[in-house]
């Protein structure tokens, strides 16, 4: 099947959008979905954006049975390694169900990993749920490794209150201020 | 012990490699660094940089026993979570041992909470290794949640010849 991988631009953010929703119900979050359309738009699109977004794209002829021709995206940034320097983050992979098994994830993931070499990244880091075999099984596959498995990273969080706490007292001499 | 908390300078970039390396070598892995002040020059204060850096710093009667005033350090950068938006990761925490006990590693943390609300961040990420219990129990202490252990996320990571492979296969 034909299909195209293309930068996203400001008018894609309704199908991200809508797509973000669509992997959040496969991992089983998608009431946990704060952010919306106007957000991605802002956070991606202004000056200074927290993140970049790729699409791939399929002829009118071979839209989805709802009639979308955005069929998969791929979300990423640019992070930082203390040990090895530059390197980018894919926040999210995702394909519509209905276009799976045509190599569409696979040129999505390919296409971050040139523009990441490009930008001078030595890593390509993300991260996946234990129990997701199927994209474990994609990943490992493509020669990836499991930094949690093999050296016993764990991926930590801060947030609410326990984010509001750690801010909030700051009781020495802070010159920058 | 009086000590400061600053946003680093170009200059500061050879003590946190010094402190980088401090780091790797606590976390059993020193063969793993490959950059050094030069890149942490380039990537940290360019009009787009990768990371930002504060740096704590106590008065020169308190210099560490080999004449050192920069005692620790956190690097962050901002991400993004298309669930919950704007996010910080913590990539690294130090604080010399000489210095611990102090509220220093503390006041990093906050600092960098603070950067993160600031800039409307909702979510302070970061990693631990499993057996680095004096960390895991100071993050937890704090509030933090191990996400490995309780959701069952795992960091996956290409690199070397298989991100190059991948590459080569994009449209």
């Amino acid at each position: 099947m034909d299909f195209t991988i293309r930068a996203a631009s400001l008018d894609d953010c309704k199908d991200i959008s809508r797509m973000i929703l669509k992997l959040a119900e496969h991992d089983n979050v998608s009431d946990q979905i704060k952010i919306t359309q106007r957000d991605l738009e802002q956070d991606g699109f202004s000056k200074n954006p927290f993140f970049h977004g790729i699409i791939a794209e399929v002829p009118e002829h071979f839209k989805s049975r709802d009639g979308h021709t955005k069929v998969g995206y791929s979300l990423y940034f640019y992070t930082y390694s203390s040990w090895k320097g530059r390197a980018v983050y894919m926040e999210d992979l995702y394909v519509m169900p209905e276009f799976r098994g045509k190599g569409i994830g696979k040129a999505l993931m390919a296409k971050v990993s040139q523009l990441g070499l490009a930008a001078g990244c030595t890593q390509l880091n993300f991260t996946v749920l234990d129990w997701n075999k199927s994209s474990l099984d994609f990943y490992r596959k493509q020669g990836c490794w499991d930094v949690t498995s093999d050296l016993g990273y764990h991926c930590m969080r801060c947030e609410g209150d326990a984010l509001e706490h750690l801010g909030g007292h700051l009781h020495f001499t802070d010159q920058s201020q | 012990m009086k000590f400061t908390i600053c946003p680093a300078k170009p200059e500061d970039c050879k003590d946190i490699e010094r402190m980088i390396m401090e780091l790797a070598v606590y976390e059993k892995m020193p063969d793993q660094v490959k950059i050094s002040h030069k890149e942490l020059e380039r990537d940290g204060f360019g009009p787009n940089p990768f990371y930002q850096c504060v740096v704590a710093e106590v008065p020169e009667e308190h210099m560490s026993k080999d004449g050192h005033t920069k005692v620790g350090y956190a690097l962050f950068f901002y991400t993004y979570s298309t669930w919950k938006g704007r996010t910080v990761f913590m990539e690294d925490l130090y604080v010399m041992p000489e210095y611990r006990g102090k509220g220093i590693g503390k006041a990093l943390m906050a600092t960098v909470a603070k950067v993160a609300k600031e800039q409307h961040c909702v979510r302070l990420q970061f990693s631990v290794l499993d057996w680095n219990k004096p960390s895991l129990d100071f993050y937890l202490a704090k509030g933090a949640e191990d996400l490995t252990a309780k959701e069952g996320w795992h960091f996956l990571r290409f690199h070397g010849i298989a991100l190059d492979n991948l590459a080569q296969e994009a449209p």
